[in-house]
């Protein structure tokens, strides 16, 4: 029975540059563990949801494979280096490709993947950025939303990876626990709700208080 | 971790009337509201999300009317439903979380019973040595239905009997909903609560009722329940007159979904048929909607599982035949989809046919026994002997002809079964008007005899004629008829061996 149920596969891209060390990275750590709870009290989460997570810092690399979520281990986090999004963006491309089962005829596929990316501040691998923003949008791989925090975040360079755009004050321990309740959220209502038109706009809880998005 | 922020807030409800309630700055948050608790933690104290919400005349008048005038967990002279009473109103009151009030200050908002403790896990729901914590979670039907019901302990996953027992309750709650004209418009396994050790159901989120004569609330409904057509139709606006909005014909798609969901663990259209290899989305639209397909259909059986274990057909003739008209007759035609009542009969006569498995390890510890030919568990395998089967056969006075009988029912028999009024007397049913729910009489199954103990009825005649007082029982003897009782309307019983 169990072949028959269709994976939602999340995809945390979470930057863990040196300006992520200290308070963030720490509040970054136990957001992971209270998403991972979390998701594991809803049934429909618990059957459908699968999570992944993608650290970039001077470089990009997925830290924690597709994985259900009784299955899941938390990631090593350290914070220092650069912020290299636009590598980030290529290793979750690679994986999507690796890991996320097309429908075939005989095969249920999975969800179009649901992608989290948080970043505090601008992206230092521009080449590798500008080929990875040029067609992300109009492939549509995945439902793509991107949280900046604090004040070094430039919203049009988000905008380019997507049109779900939200921005918090600070990378604070409060922003940062609200940032992963509301993820949390999302991805309930996500293995939810249905889809009634292929491709359209997935729809996501209200943004918790203090954050804004970016129209 | 930011530390819990919280202080006492006051809330007045319509009728000036002062509740206290805990704020926090976290509360929880469901698609529609969030929900804060009073302090002794009875209630629920629920705000929109959305100042739309709040503050919309429509949604006004549908939960005033709610609350008031369609409240069966209220009685008539406490301002509830015309003609509940009191006896009914405690009745529904289990078997439903109904709003109790509305908030006008701060903001509008609505005042809910807590569920009782047995909707919320304990400590011990879940295997050891899994790494999964319920403790306090509330118990969504979905748990005890889908895969993750493996995570949890037997006992609390409960058996074919409870299960059964629970659809009972949940027909009967959709019923009394569709006879006053409601409907729920998104019954789903997360707003049906179920405790499947003690064999209950509690029906939520009741404030998205379909209220006749006033606007319909604008649902999303949930993956799985939402009728085919609903979704068929979604992307038409609103207000277009193609679009198919969630009714009482829709309740009457996701009630069997769930009653199917209960007594068979598995979804009735979660099957291996591809109905599109273009995307994810395209399947999954026409595997809910246009194309839905039971996975059980007997003309096509493109999304039949190769690994059915249980099947309708082992529900018995009342469900099967139920199951068939709900998910082929009435899966793309919402007027051929039976009614709650037909489900609630259907699932009461079953009842009546329940069998105990003489397997100690099987899991359903109870099945349906209604074929003699095939007297298998089928859940486990468990063969029973044909010849140490035993039932009653339930026979009502024809009207205006004079020693002719009728059979209303079959019980099937077995050892300290406990019989009740309604097994007894004609026209009676074990419903919310049944006051009297105490045991009139019970099966002793001694050696290869069988004995039906009188316990509480007058008038109980043996085979020959003789009075069998409270006390004494009749021996059952394959084909011989007795009088159960000398009520009017009492029900005449025949013993059949196998």
């Amino acid at each position: 029975m169990s072949s028959y149920v269709r994976r939602l596969p999340v995809y945390l891209l979470l930057d863990c540059s040196g300006s992520m060390s200290g308070e963030p990275i720490e509040s970054v750590r136990q957001g992971i563990k209270m998403l991972v709870n979390e998701l594991k009290g809803d049934p429909q989460a618990l059957e459908t949801a699968c999570l992944s997570v993608i650290t970039f810092a001077s470089v990009a690399q997925q830290t924690s494979p597709l994985t259900e979520l009784m299955l899941f281990k938390e990631p090593k986090l350290e914070a220092s280096g650069a912020t290299a999004l636009g590598g980030a963006l290529k290793v979750l491309r690679e994986c999507i490709d690796k890991e996320v089962r097309k429908t075939t005829e005989n095969q249920k596929g999975d969800w179009r993947p649901l992608v989290f990316i948080l970043t505090d501040g601008l992206h230092t691998d521009d080449d590798e950025f500008d080929r990875q923003t040029a067609d992300i949008k109009t492939l549509k791989v995945a439902n793509i939303i991107a949280v900046g925090a604090g004040p070094y975040v430039e919203q049009a360079t988000l905008k380019r990876i997507t049109d779900n755009v939200l921005l918090m004050n600070t990378a604070s321990a409060g922003d940062l626990s609200k940032f992963f309740a509301w993820v949390s959220g999302s991805i309930k209502m996500s293995s939810k709700s249905l889809d009634a038109k292929p491709g359209g706009a997935i729809e996501l809880p209200p943004p918790p208080q203090g954050f804004t998005i970016v129209p | 971790m930011a530390k819990k922020n919280q202080h006492i807030e006051k809330a007045i409800l319509m009728d000036d009337r002062e509740i206290e309630y805990v704020w926090t700055d976290n509360p929880p948050q469901g698609g529609m509201k969030h929900t804060y608790f009073t302090p002794d933690r009875k209630f629920a104290v629920q705000f929109f999300n959305k100042k739309e919400d709040a503050e919309s005349p429509q949604m006004k008048a549908r939960l005033e009317n709610i609350v008031g005038l369609y409240n069966p967990t209220l009685s008539e002279e406490e301002g509830g439903a015309l003609g509940n009473t009191r006896e009914t109103a405690t009745y529904f009151s289990n078997l439903y979380c109904w709003p109790a009030a509305l908030i006008k200050s701060p903001q509008f908002g609505v005042v809910c019973p807590v569920y009782p403790p047995n909707f919320f896990f304990g400590k011990h729901a879940v295997k050891n040595g899994v790494n999964l914590d319920l403790a306090g979670k509330d118990k969504k039907s979905r748990w005890f239905t889908s895969r993750t019901s493996k995570w949890l302990t037997d006992d609390e996953c409960g058996n074919f009997q409870t299960m059964l027992r629970l659809s009972i309750s949940l027909a009967r709650a959709v019923r009394r909903l569709h006879t006053a004209g409601l409907s729920h418009s998104d019954l789903s396994s997360n707003n049906v609560l179920i405790d499947p050790r003690t064999g209950t159901c509690v029906v939520i989120d009741i404030d998205s009722l379909v209220v006749p004569g006033l606007f319909p609330p604008e649902v999303a409904g949930t993956k799985g329940y939402i009728a085919p057509e609903v979704l068929e139709t979604m992307e038409l606006s609103f207000d277009d007159p193609g679009r198919k909005l969630p009714c009482a014909a829709t309740d009457l798609f996701a009630l069997p979904v769930l009653l199917y969901e209960y007594l068979l663990r598995r979804h009735p259209l979660d099957g291996p048929k591809i109905y599109s290899t273009a995307s994810t989305e395209e399947d999954e639209f026409l595997q809910y909607g246009p194309k839905a397909t039971f996975i059980e259909n007997p003309q096509d059986t493109s999304n039949r599982p190769d690994d059915l274990q249980v099947t309708i057909h082992d529900l018995g003739p009342h469900l099967e035949k139920l199951f068939l008209q709900a998910f082929v007759d009435g899966m793309h035609d919402p007027e051929k989809r039976p009614t709650a009542a037909q489900w609630e009969k259907a699932l009461v006569k079953t009842w009546d046919l329940l069998q105990p498995c003489r397997n100690p390890n099987c899991r359903g510890k109870w099945f349906i026994l209604h074929d003699l030919r095939r007297p298998v568990c089928p859940h486990c395998g468990q063969r029973i002997d044909a010849r140490d089967v035993m039932h009653l056969r339930l026979k009502k006075p024809m009207r205006g002809r004079r020693g002719q009988w009728q059979q209303v029912g079959e019980i099937n028999l077995y050892d300290k079964m406990p019989l009740f009024h309604w097994h007894f007397v004609a026209d009676v049913y074990p419903d919310e008007k049944m006051q009297d729910r105490s045991m009139q009489a019970y099966i002793s199954h001694q050696g290869e005899a069988w004995y039906l103990v009188n316990n509480a009825l007058t008038g109980m005649l043996s085979p020959k004629g003789n009075l069998v007082p409270v006390g004494q029982a009749v021996w059952l003897r394959d084909g011989e008829m007795f009088p159960s009782c000398n009520e009017q309307n009492a029900l005449l019983l025949e013993a059949v061996k196998g």
